[in-house]
C-alpha cells in the first residue's frame, strides 16, 4: 500500500461529485419511460365508446400469474356494451399478481387490452391493487359515449371489425 | 336372328311415340302393346329374372348395374311385402329421357312394371315423378286408370290371380331425389336425403321392406325383351352392353332430340343423325351422360357410347344425355352454371358435398368475374379431390367431374381468366 | 389363411373377429363399428356425427379411414363409424394411409370454410371438438378466399337451448338425440345444400322459408340439455350458462344428481364456490350419458338469497341470528324439555342422504326416545308402510329391477307412476327397451301423456282413485299383458299408489301371482335411503322391525344402549295430529314443505300449537316462519354423501364445493346430541355410514299374505260428471313450483303449460271448449286455469300438482282420486 493511495480513493470521491447525476428525483421529477414500456393495462373503446372487450378471457388464459378476472356477459338491445353478443362484464386485474409480461395483451383478439406506461402502481391498502374494470376503461374521447347504447358505426359488429381502422381515422377527424 | 344390327337407329322404346294418340290404350294395344304381359304372367318369377339377366339389360339410370342381378336380389319368399320402385325423377341437366317416354308411351312403362313386379313378387309398385314434370303426372295418373279399366292392374290380372297396384307420386322437385335411398325417403314422406347403407334396399328398402328401385328406361325394355327374347336384345349394341338406348342431344345441333340407337353409337354417328353441328359452328365439348360425367372434346368423336366405352375413355355413360357446345361456349362459365346448379342441389347431409360445392361455386363465380387466381385453380383441383370420394352419395363425385374435366381439357381458358386478373393487379400495383 | 397359421394364432373367441387395424392384429366383438373397435386400441380417428349412444349417420365424413376387405381394397375411404368389422378386415387409418389422412384434413378444411371466427366468444371454447381437432389435424391457413354464409345469430329454439346456425356443422347429434334418445323431434334438419341448418317448425315460419309448415311448435323437451352437451361446436348453448366461464376457470367434480330417485351420474363444474353448471355423468348401469334438464340447470337454489347461512333463534316472537353454541344449546334444552313432557316428533323430509337420514333415525332414537319418525312428506298411507317393509326393503340392483333390467324385461307395466315426469332417467330407459328391444310398455293412468306415446306404449285408462280395480281387472281385461308379466315382466309403482287404497296390496299380489318383478320408483332423491336407514315409526337401520325384539336388542347393542323405544311410532299424518292436538310437544324438521304433507292445514296448525320447533333448513320456508330453532345446512354439493336410488344402486358423492363451511345434517344432529348428552358418532358423513355398515343388515320380513285378491272385482265403476262434481286427477311435474329449481327462469320457462285436462264430454258437459277458463274448486279454494281436451275417462279432470297457479294441495286440500267441482271459469 502506498502512501498515495488514500488520495487516490478520495480523488475518485471527489471526481465523482462533478459528474452528472443517474439518480431521478421522482416524484417531482416524472420521466417518461420507453413507448413501449409495460406499464397498467387499459380496456380500449370502439370510435363511438363501446368497449372493444368481449369478455373471452383469453387474456385470463394466457395469464402466467393468474392476475387476471373476467366474467363474460349477454349483450341485449337494451343493454348493450359493446358490438355483438359478449361483452366483459365483470373484469379485475390484481396488480400484486401481475408481472407484466404483455401475454395478455398479445392473447386479446379484438386489441381491446393494451397496456399504458403507467406505473405507479404502488398502494398501502392490498385490496386497492385489484383495478375493476371502471379502472382499467380508458376514458371517454370526444365523439364516444357512455355505455350501454346501440351501435352507431354499423349494423352489426363485422362493420366494427372489417371496418375499424377506418372508422377510427374517420372518428378522429371528425373529432373536433 | 342373331347378326349384329348394324341400322344406326334402331326404334324400340320410340318406336310408337309419333303416333297419333300415342299415350291411349287403344293406340298402344293396337301397336302390340300389353301381349307381353300374358306371356310374362305364364312363366314362373324365376324365369323372368333368368330371362332379364340373360338378356344383359343394364340399369339405364346411370350406373348401368344389370337389371337381372338386382332382381335377384330380392328375397324369393313372400314373407314381408316387396316392393318396385320405379324412379321417374329425371333431373340430371341435360337428360330428357324418361319424360318423353312417360308422356308419349306411358302405358309401355305400367306393362314393364307389371311384368317387373311379377318377376319380383311385389303387389305394390310406385313410380315417383318429379315434381315438376306434372303433365307427365297426369298422363301417368291416366294410364294407370285406363289399365286398371283393361284389367291388366288390380286384383287377379288378367285371370291369373296375381295382383298388382301402381301408385303414381310426384315429388317435389329435388335433384338427390333421383339417388335412390333418398328417394325412398322421400317416398315415405320424409326429407330427401340419401341413407345410410348397408342395408340396401333389397333388404330394407321402402318401409324397410324389400324393394328393387329401377329407372324408367329399364322397366319400360322389359316388355320388349319378354315379347322378343334377349337374344334379340342383344344383337344391338355391344357385347356387355347390350341393346338400344335412347340418346339425347341438346345443345348446339342442327336438330337436337331423342335418338335411339344402339348401345356404343359414337357421337360422330349422332350428330350425322341429328344433322350435324348448328350453323356448322365446330364442336368444343361435350358431356357424354349429363352433367355428372367428365366432359369430352372434339377428339373424342369416335369414342363408342357404352358403359365401357366411355369409361375407356376416362368419363362415364351416365344416363346418355349428350349436351354438345360449340366454340362459342366458355368453358369456365359452363362449368360454373353446371357447379351452381350443384351447389343449388346438393341436399347438405354430408359436408363434403354441402361446403365444396358452396366453395367451388364461389370461386368459379369469382374467376368467371375476372377475380381468380392461378392458385385459386389447383385449389379447386385440390378441394375436388376431396370431394370426390368423400362424399356421402354420388352427388358429390358428379359435381366435380365437370371441374376436373373442364381444366384438365381446357386449362388454357381457366388461366386466361386468371391472366386478366393478373394484368389488372399489375396495373394496380404500378399505379400505387 | 392355411390351418398352420391358425394354430400358432390366438384363437378367435365365439362372436369375434379378428383384424388389423393399422398393422395391429385385433379381436373385436362381432358387429362393432371400426371406429369404436380403434378407440379401444388407443388409435383415436376423429369424428362428430359419431355418437356412441346414437344410431350412426356417416354426415360429418370426418373419420374417413382406409378398408380392405377380402384382400381387396375399397375404392373409396370409408367412415369409420358406419363400416362392421368383419374378419380378415384390414383399417388404416389417418396414422398408417396418407389417402386417410388427405382425406380427413379436407374434410376438416371443409368444416372450416364456413365456421365463423367466433372462438373467442363462444361457449364451447377451450372445450370444442371442432377447435381442437381443427389445431391438431388443420391446416394453419385457410384457402377459403371467399364471403362466409351467414345467419342471425342466435335464434332461440327453445327459452333455454340457443342456436347459433352459422356454427353448427350439421352432424345431426341433436336431432338424432331428439329423435332417437327423447322421442321429442321437435328439431329437424331444414333447406339443403350450405343453407341446410337445425331449426324448428317455428323458426322455418319465423324466416319465411318453410312457407307450408304448420303452426310451429317450440323444442320443449325435458332432455334439451343434453343436446347442448353433445353438440361438438357451440351452435347450441344453453341461456343458463352463456358467457358464464371457460373450462380453465372450471373446478369439475363428479356427483349425483340430487333431485329424483334414478340418482343420475353427473359433473358439477363450479368457479370461486359457485356452480356454473352440471354436466351428464357416464354410467352405463344407470342414466347412460344422459341427464334430465331439472338435473343439468336446476342447481343455483344453493345460492339464493334467502340462503340460511348462520343459525336463527326465535326472540320474542322474531328469528334473529345467534352463534351456532347459543342455538344448539337452546335446541338441545327446549328439546329435552319437550320430549320429557310429551314427545317430539321427526319428520326429516325426502331429500335427505343415507347418510344424514341415519343421523335422523339414529336422534330419534337415542337422543328423543321415540319411534316418531317418517321421511314420508308426502301423501302416505299406513298400507304403504307395510308394502315398503315387505316388498321394497333390502331390494338390490342384484335381485331387483334394474335400469338395464328394463331392457330385458318383455313387459313393463307402469302403476300411478309418470315416468317421464317422475323419474325421467327411466322413461329414458323404457323408450330405450321399447325402441331397441321391443318391450311393451303398458301404463295405468288417466290419459295418453307424452310418454305413452314416446314408449310406444298402451294406456290402460282409468277413474282416479280406481287403479286398485284396474289392476284387478287386468287378467279378464287385458289378458294378454297379465300373460307377458309372468314371462319376464316388470311392474312399476309411483309415489302417488299410495293414495290409492289397496293399489299397493294389490300390486304386490299381482307380482307374487304372476312372477313379475317389481320396483317402488318414489319421486324424491332420498326416500330409499331414509328407508333403509330406519326413518320411519315401524323400523329400525338396516331393515330391522321395531316389533322384533332381537332385532331391536341387536341395534341398541351396537350402539351402546340398554334399550330402544318398544312401541311402534307415529307416522307423519299421526305425528302431526298429535302435535296439533298438544301431545307432542316437540317437532324435529328436516327439508319439510307443509304444502306437500296430506294435509296442509294441518301441518300448519301442527307447527303454530308444538311447543318448540327445530327446523334444520338450507333456505327460508314456510316451516321457517314456524321454528323456534333455525339451523342450516349443507345443500348436495356442499356435503358428501350417499344417496340410495330407486332399484337400491348407492350412489355415492363426494364434496364438490369445499371449505363452504356449511355442515351436513348428520354433523348438525350429531353436535345437537352432544349437546343433549348422548352420542350419535355421526360426525362425518364417512362416520356415519361407517357406524351404519357395522350394523349390517337383517334379512328383509317375508311378506305376509294378509290379503287377498279379488279378481271377480267388477271393472272400474262409472263415475260421470254429476252435479258439477268430478274426480281429480293429480301428479307432479318434472318442471314445477319445487322449491329445487328457484332461481332458474330459463328452466321455468321450459316447462310444459300449466292446464287443466279434461275429456270433451266433460268439457261440453261444464260447456267449455279448448283453451277457456274452467274453474276446479273445492270447499276450501278455487284453481282456475285453460281447458285442454285429452283422453281423459269422462268425469275426470286432471291438474299438475304443484305448477304455477295449480297448487293442489295448497289451495284444494285434496289429491289424487278425490271428488272437486268443475265448472266453467271467466266472468267473474
Amino acid at each position: 500500500m502506498g502512501v498515495l493511495d488514500p488520495l487516490k480513493g478520495f480523488g475518485i470521491t471527489f471526481a465523482t461529485m462533478f459528474r452528472k447525476v443517474a439518480t431521478e428525483q421522482y416524484p417531482e421529477d416524472y420521466r417518461p419511460t420507453e413507448q413501449r414500456y409495460h406499464g397498467r393495462h387499459q380496456l380500449n373503446r370502439h370510435p363511438d365508446g363501446l368497449e372493444k372487450c368481449v369478455g373471452c378471457e383469453l387474456c385470463a388464459w394466457a395469464c402466467p400469474a393468474d392476475a387476471i378476472f373476467v366474467e363474460g356477459g349477454d349483450n341485449t338491445e337494451e343493454q348493450r356494451y359493446s358490438p355483438g353478443e359478449r361483452y366483459g362484464a365483470d373484469y379485475q386485474i390484481n396488480y400484486l399478481r401481475c408481472i407484466g409480461c404483455g401475454l395478455c395483451i398479445e392473447a386479446c383478439p379484438t386489441r381491446s387490452l393494451t397496456m399504458t406506461n403507467f406505473y405507479e402502481l404502488a398502494n398501502d391498502d392490498r385490496q386497492n391493487l385489484i383495478y375493476t374494470k371502471e379502472q382499467l376503461m380508458a376514458p371517454l374521447l370526444p365523439g364516444m359515449e357512455q355505455p350501454p347504447h346501440p351501435m352507431r358505426l354499423g349494423e352489426d359488429e363485422q362493420d366494427y371489425y372489417v371496418n375499424g381502422p377506418e372508422l377510427a381515422r374517420k372518428a378522429q377527424e371528425e373529432a373536433p | 336372328m342373331t347378326e349384329p344390327v348394324t341400322d344406326p337407329l334402331t326404334p324400340v322404346l320410340t318406336k310408337r311415340w309419333t303416333e297419333p294418340d300415342a299415350w291411349s290404350i287403344e293406340t298402344y294395344r293396337r301397336l302390340g302393346g300389353y301381349t307381353a304381359l300374358p306371356k310374362a304372367l305364364r312363366a314362373s318369377p324365376e324365369q323372368l329374372v333368368a330371362l332379364v339377366k340373360d338378356s344383359g339389360l343394364r340399369g339405364r339410370g346411370g350406373a348401368g348395374f344389370p337389371a337381372g342381378v338386382k332382381w335377384s336380389f330380392m328375397p324369393k319368399d313372400e314373407d314381408k311385402p316387396h316392393y318396385l320402385v320405379v324412379n321417374a325423377d329425371e333431373g340430371e341437366p341435360g337428360t330428357c329421357k324418361d319424360i318423353p317416354l312417360m308422356m308419349a308411351d306411358p302405358h309401355s312403362l305400367i306393362e314393364g312394371c307389371v311384368i317387373a313386379a311379377y318377376a319380383m313378387r311385389s303387389h305394390r309398385c310406385f313410380i315417383y315423378v318429379r315434381g315438376e314434370a306434372l303433365h307427365c303426372y297426369r298422363r301417368l295418373h291416366n294410364a294407370v286408370r285406363e289399365a286398371h279399366a283393361a284389367g291388366f292392374l288390380g286384383e287377379n290380372v288378367l285371370g291369373t290371380g296375381f295382383d298388382i297396384e301402381i301408385t303414381v307420386h310426384a315429388g317435389a322437385g329435388a335433384y338427390i331425389c333421383g339417388e335412390e335411398t333418398a328417394l325412398l325417403d322421400s317416398l315415405e314422406g320424409r326429407r330427401g336425403q340419401p341413407r345410410l347403407k348397408p342395408p340396401f334396399p333389397a333388404a330394407a328398402g321402402l318401409y324397410a321392406q324389400p324393394t328393387t328401385v329401377n329407372n324408367v328406361e329399364t322397366i319400360a325394355s322389359v316388355p320388349f325383351i319378354v315379347n322378343a327374347g334377349s337374344a334379340w336384345f342383344k344383337r344391338m349394341g355391344r357385347e356387355k352392353s347390350p341393346g338400344p338406348k335412347i340418346f339425347s342431344l341438346s345443345g348446339h345441333v342442327e336438330k337436337p332430340g331423342q335418338y335411339e340407337a344402339p348401345m356404343g353409337t359414337t357421337l360422330r354417328q349422332l350428330l350425322d343423325l341429328a344433322g350435324g353441328m348448328k350453323d356448322g359452328i365446330p364442336l368444343k365439348f361435350w358431356t357424354p351422360g349429363g352433367s355428372s360425367t367428365p366432359m369430352f372434346t372434339a377428339e373424342h368423336l369416335d369414342v363408342p357410347l357404352d358403359f365401357e366405352g366411355a369409361v375407356e375413355a376416362g368419363s362415364i355413360l351416365g344416363t346418355t344425355a349428350l349436351q354438345i357446345f360449340n366454340e362459342t361456349v366458355s368453358v369456365p362459365w359452363a362449368v360454373m352454371k353446371w357447379t351452381q346448379f350443384y351447389e343449388h342441389e346438393s341436399c347438405g347431409k354430408c359436408t363434403p358435398c354441402r361446403e365444396g360445392t358452396f366453395w367451388l361455386a364461389k370461386v368459379l363465380e369469382r374467376m368467371v368475374d375476372g377475380h381468380g387466381t392461378e392458385e385459386d385453380i389447383d385449389t379447386m383441383l385440390d378441394v375436388c379431390d376431396n370431394i370426390f370420394g368423400r362424399s356421402f352419395c354420388a352427388l358429390g363425385d358428379g359435381a366435380v367431374s365437370p371441374i376436373q374435366s373442364g381444366i384438365k381439357y381446357f386449362r388454357d381458358e381457366f388461366l386466361a381468366l386468371c391472366e386478366q386478373n393478373k394484368a389488372e393487379r399489375e396495373l394496380a400495383g404500378a399505379r400505387a | 389363411m392355411t390351418t398352420v397359421e391358425e394354430t400358432t394364432q390366438t384363437p378367435v373367441p365365439e362372436g369375434h373377429v379378428r383384424l388389423t387395424i393399422d398393422g395391429r392384429e385385433v379381436i373385436a366383438p362381432k358387429g362393432e363399428l371400426i371406429i369404436r373397435t380403434a378407440e379401444r386400441e388407443g388409435i383415436e380417428i376423429p369424428r362428430f356425427c359419431d355418437h356412441p349412444l346414437l344410431d350412426p349417420a356417416a354426415a360429418c365424413r370426418q373419420c374417413l379411414v382406409e378398408v380392405e376387405m377380402n384382400g381387396r381394397a375399397m375404392p373409396k375411404p370409408q367412415p369409420a363409424c358406419a363400416i362392421t368389422i368383419s374378419d380378415g378386415m384390414v383399417v388404416h387409418t389417418q396414422h398408417g394411409s396418407e389417402v386417410a389422412r388427405k382425406a380427413q384434413e379436407g374434410v376438416m378444411e371443409l368444416l372450416l370454410i364456413n365456421h365463423p371466427l367466433d372462438c373467442p366468444i363462444c361457449d364451447k371454447g377451450g372445450e370444442c371438438p371442432l377447435q381442437n381437432q381443427a389445431l391438431r389435424h388443420g391446416r394453419a391457413e385457410s384457402r377459403f378466399r371467399d364471403q362466409k354464409r351467414t345467419f342471425t345469430k342466435p335464434i332461440e329454439v327453445s327459452k333455454q337451448v340457443l342456436l347459433d346456425r352459422e356454427r353448427c356443422v350439421l352432424c345431426q347429434r341433436c336431432t338424432r338425440f331428439s329423435a332417437e334418445i327423447a322421442g321429442d323431434p321437435f328439431i329437424e334438419l331444414l333447406e339443403r345444400g350450405a343453407h341446410q341448418q337445425i331449426g324448428t317448425a317455428k323458426t322455418a315460419d319465423a324466416e319465411g322459408w318453410g312457407a307450408v309448415t304448420p303452426q310451429g311448435q317450440p323444442y320443449q323437451s325435458y332432455f334439451s340439455g343434453n343436446a347442448i352437451q353433445i353438440c361438438p361446436v357451440g351452435a347450441l348453448t344453453s341461456a343458463a350458462y352463456r358467457f358464464r366461464s371457460r373450462p380453465f376457470d372450471l373446478v369439475s367434480a363428479p356427483s349425483v344428481c340430487e333431485h329424483c330417485s334414478s340418482g343420475c351420474a353427473e359433473r358439477t363444474d363450479f368457479r370461486r364456490g359457485k356452480v356454473m353448471r352440471k354436466l351428464a355423468g357416464e354410467d352405463p348401469e344407470v342414466n347412460e350419458e344422459w341427464i334430465c334438464d331439472k338435473g343439468r340447470f336446476a342447481f343455483r337454489y344453493v345460492t339464493a338469497d334467502d340462503r340460511i347461512t348462520r343459525p336463527l333463534v326465535r326472540e320474542n316472537g322474531k328469528l334473529r341470528e345467534a352463534s351456532w353454541t347459543e342455538a344448539l344449546r337452546i335446541a338441545a334444552d327446549r328439546l329435552a324439555e319437550a320430549r320429557d313432557n310429551g314427545g317430539v316428533g321427526v319428520l326429516p323430509g325426502g331429500r335427505l342422504t343415507v347418510e344424514d337420514a341415519y343421523a335422523y333415525a339414529k336422534f330419534a332414537r337415542i337422543s328423543l326416545h321415540t319411534n316418531d319418525i317418517d321421511f314420508r312428506a308426502r301423501p302416505h298411507s299406513a298400507e304403504e308402510l307395510d308394502f315398503l317393509t315387505t316388498n321394497v326393503l333390502g331390494t338390490t340392483p342384484e335381485d331387483g329391477v334394474t335400469f338395464t333390467g328394463l331392457e330385458r324385461a318383455n313387459t313393463v307395466l307402469c302403476v300411478a307412476l309418470e315416468p317421464e315426469e317422475e323419474a325421467p332417467a327411466v322413461f329414458l330407459r323404457l323408450r330405450k327397451a321399447a325402441r331397441k328391444a321391443g318391450t311393451k310398455v303398458v301404463h295405468i293412468g288417466q290419459f295418453s301423456t307424452p310418454a305413452v306415446d314416446k314408449t310406444f306404449g298402451t294406456l290402460l285408462a282409468c277413474i282416479p282413485g280406481e287403479e286398485t280395480n284396474a289392476v284387478l281387472g287386468l287378467r279378464e281385461h287385458a289378458a294378454d299383458v297379465y300373460a307377458q308379466l309372468g314371462e319376464g315382466g316388470v311392474i312399476l309403482l309411483g309415489e302417488r299408489a299410495a293414495e290409492v287404497p289397496g293399489l299397493l296390496s294389490t300390486v304386490a299380489g299381482l307380482a307374487r301371482e304372476t312372477g313379475a318383478q317389481l320396483a317402488w320408483i318414489p319421486r324424491r332423491a332420498g326416500e330409499r335411503g331414509a328407508l333403509e336407514a330406519g326413518a320411519l315409526p315401524t323400523l329400525l337401520p338396516g331393515g330391522r322391525r321395531v316389533d322384533d325384539t332381537e332385532a331391536r336388542a341387536e341395534v341398541a347393542a351396537a350402539w351402546g344402549l340398554e334399550a330402544l323405544p318398544e312401541l311402534a311410532g307415529k307416522d307423519a299424518s299421526a305425528i302431526l295430529t298429535a302435535a296439533a292436538n298438544g301431545k307432542l310437544h316437540g317437532l324435529v324438521l328436516g327439508g319439510v314443505d307443509p304444502d306437500d304433507l296430506p294435509n296442509p292445514e294441518l301441518a300448519r296448525e301442527a307447527l303454530a300449537r308444538a311447543e318448540f320447533v327445530v327446523s334444520l333448513e338450507l333456505r327460508r320456508t314456510a316451516v321457517t316462519e314456524y321454528a323456534d330453532v333455525v339451523l342450516p345446512v349443507a345443500a348436495a354439493v356442499e356435503k358428501s354423501g350417499t344417496y340410495l336410488n330407486w332399484e337400491g344402486r348407492p350412489r355415492p358423492f363426494d364434496i364438490a364445493i369445499e371449505n363452504t363451511g356449511i355442515l351436513s345434517d348428520c354433523r348438525v344432529l350429531d353436535t345437537l346430541a352432544v349437546e343433549m348428552d348422548t352420542d350419535l358418532f355421526t360426525q362425518t358423513p364417512q362416520a356415519a355410514l361407517a357406524d351404519l355398515d357395522r350394523l349390517g343388515t337383517v334379512e328383509p320380513p317375508v311378506a305376509q299374505p294378509g290379503w287377498t285378491i279379488e279378481f271377480e272385482g267388477e271393472g272400474p265403476p262409472k263415475s260421470p260428471l254429476r252435479h258439477g262434481k268430478a274426480r281429480l286427477a293429480t301428479w307432479h311435474r318434472l318442471l314445477d313450483n319445487g322449491s329445487l329449481q328457484d332461481n332458474e327462469p330459463h328452466l321455468a320457462q321450459t316447462a310444459r303449460e300449466t292446464v287443466v285436462k279434461l275429456s270433451t264430454a266433460t268439457a261440453q258437459g261444464i260447456g267449455v271448449g279448448a283453451g277457456d277458463p274452467v274453474v276446479v274448486s273445492t270447499h276450501q279454494g278455487r284453481i282456475e286455469l285453460p281447458a285442454e281436451i285429452a283422453d281423459l275417462p269422462d268425469g275426470v279432470v286432471w291438474l299438475p300438482a304443484n305448477s304455477g297457479p295449480s297448487t293442489v294441495r295448497a289451495s284444494l286440500g285434496v289429491g289424487h282420486g278425490d271428488l272437486v267441482d268443475v265448472r266453467a271459469g271467466g266472468g267473474e
